[in-house]
């Protein structure tokens, strides 16, 4: 479904990341892991078009995403959630998912979906999204981008700066909507909760993929588990 | 007293809606667009040609409404364009820069081909009574229209899903790409929106004095001091500040002196910036 080969990106000339190829095929959920600076977020940034990358291709449903604007590849079906979540401060829940199907009209089946797995949304449809806890607009920026129907969702760190406990639900929601059908690609510095979420991954260490397999073969490697899961 | 609060109403309806069309040019695209009142007197001298050509005044507005609209669109075909490939504080510098280079060959022309022209628009019949203070007709037509425009920019933005796209790019651009938006597509309808903006407000301006072809920098100097005070990015600040500064300045006007009037705009624009430096309704950063 998704194919990135030799991707390189980065600042102002200097590359962040180098030559990463990863791919993520219908129905799976695949983590990136890695620690604070390694790349993760420059990694997503090029492929969802929001930086250009120096060298590589990505592709998409056969779609050659290379160049395109962000605004093109949501319709094409990629939802991004990036870590700052990027909301709407002073517009309501219901724009929000209003917002989230444009340019079409939310249709009440994606939103009873959504509603289903974001039950607190429904309870705060007026409320602003400025004046919304840090949890709630981590679930707010999702169900925003499902409103899309995207067939892959990108969810750059879902967990920042939520505590253990919405952390958990954050990944119950993810869990729901891998049910759902939907293909997820999640990269995150919780690595006990993406493990046990995700069925493949890749390691990404100062801007190179440095192992990649299973959750499980990952969580039973030694290097993992010593840098990422805290166990000698 | 009675009297100037009412003037002042009448100019500040005016006054904000100048000032909603620069803050949405600003708020959406970081654009300062310092040829706007230019568009304005272009607009009003539309009018007037049209009129001299023989054609009804409704049809003339209505010609001169598309001019100003035109006018925002070929700004975003040419002069716009190198301004859209930069980013933040740089986009900001080059569009104040090449607009005021807009405004001055604007200025200059009009000044040299059609010098001492202007626009004046009369509503015919008496004064009408309004709380006791006998008002012209003219600035009752103005101010029901200018009112009419702000309630049909409230609706665009707030009740159609093209407005919310809109008032999307304002909040949170990076956020609106992420469901579909395209901001410059944003930015040139509202770059068309404040082209007509700019037009209306000439249009029923001229019901109440003259638009003369040397009124562009003082319309927009006008629409910043409105735009400052209200908060960038924010319609209904820009139509709160709007009615203050306008009742401000009449009253300014008709108790101190108009050569003072302006400089008592800039200080209430000043002391908005010291005191709340988002504006009366503008988001803090």
């Amino acid at each position: 479904m998704l194919d990135v080969r030799g991707l390189s990106a980065g600042y102002q000339g200097n590359d962040v990341v180098h030559d990463v190829s990863i791919h993520v095929d219908d129905g799976e959920a695949v983590m990136i892991i890695g620690s604070n600076g390694a790349g993760k977020t420059t990694l997503f940034r090029a492929m969802c078009g929001l930086l250009a990358s120096s060298a590589g291709e990505v592709s998409f449903q056969g779609n050659d995403l290379t160049g395109m604007a962000t605004h093109q590849l949501v319709r094409l079906g990629l939802g991004f959630v990036p870590a700052e979540r990027h909301l709407f401060p002073r517009m309501t829940v219901k724009e929000h998912l209003a917002l989230g199907a444009y340019p079409g009209r939310p249709d009440s089946d994606t939103m009873n979906v959504v509603l289903d797995v974001f039950p607190r949304l429904a309870e705060r449809r007026s409320q602003r999204a400025g004046t919304m806890s840090g949890g709630e607009q981590q679930m707010l920026a999702m169900a925003r981008a499902l409103m899309a129907r995207p067939r892959l969702l990108v969810l750059d760190e879902p967990t920042t700066g939520l505590a253990p406990k919405l952390a958990h639900e954050a990944y119950e929601a993810l869990d729901a909507m891998r049910r759902e059908g939907l293909t997820i690609l999640v990269a995150e510095q919780q690595v006990p909760l993406a493990m046990a979420f995700s069925d493949r991954g890749y390691v990404l260490e100062d801007g190179v993929i440095s192992i990649e397999g299973t959750s499980e073969a990952l969580a039973a490697d030694p290097r993992v588990r010593g840098a990422y899961l805290g166990i000698a | 007293m009675t009297a100037s609060i009412l003037d002042g109403i009448v100019l500040g309806f005016q006054f904000g809606l100048l000032a909603a069309g620069l803050t949405l040019v600003y708020g959406l695209g970081g654009v300062l667009h310092l040829a706007y009142g230019q568009m304005a007197v272009i607009s009003a001298m539309v009018v007037l040609f049209t009129l001299d050509a023989g054609v009804p005044v409704v049809p003339a507005v209505g010609i001169g409404l598309i001019a100003g609209g035109l006018l925002g669109l070929i700004l975003d075909l040419t002069i716009l364009r190198p301004v859209y490939r930069l980013q933040g504080e740089a986009r900001v510098l080059l569009s104040l820069l090449l607009t005021l280079g807009v405004a001055f060959v604007v200025d200059g022309f009009l000044n040299w081909r059609y010098p001492l022209v202007g626009l004046s628009l009369h509503v015919g019949g008496g004064p009408v009574e309004l709380l006791g203070v006998p008002m012209r007709r003219g600035s009752l037509v103005a101010s029901g229209v200018t009112l009419a425009s702000f309630l049909m920019l409230f609706g665009f933005l707030r009740g159609t899903a093209l407005g919310r796209a809109v008032r999307s790019v304002i909040e949170d651009e990076e956020g609106a790409r992420l469901v579909g938006i395209d901001p410059r597509r944003m930015l040139r309808i509202i770059l068309v929106m404040s082209g007509v903006l700019a037009a209306i407000v000439a249009v029923t301006r001229s019901m109440v004095a003259p638009v003369t072809v040397t009124a562009g920098f003082s319309i927009t100097v006008f629409a910043l001091i409105v735009t400052v005070v209200g908060g960038l990015g924010s319609v209904s600040g820009a139509l709160l500040a709007g009615i203050i500064l306008g009742v401000v300045n009449s009253i300014a006007a008709s108790y101190i002196g108009t050569f003072l009037s302006l400089i008592i705009l800039l200080a209430a624009a000043a002391l908005t910036i010291v005191l709340r430096p988002a504006g009366l309704l503008g988001v803090r950063e």
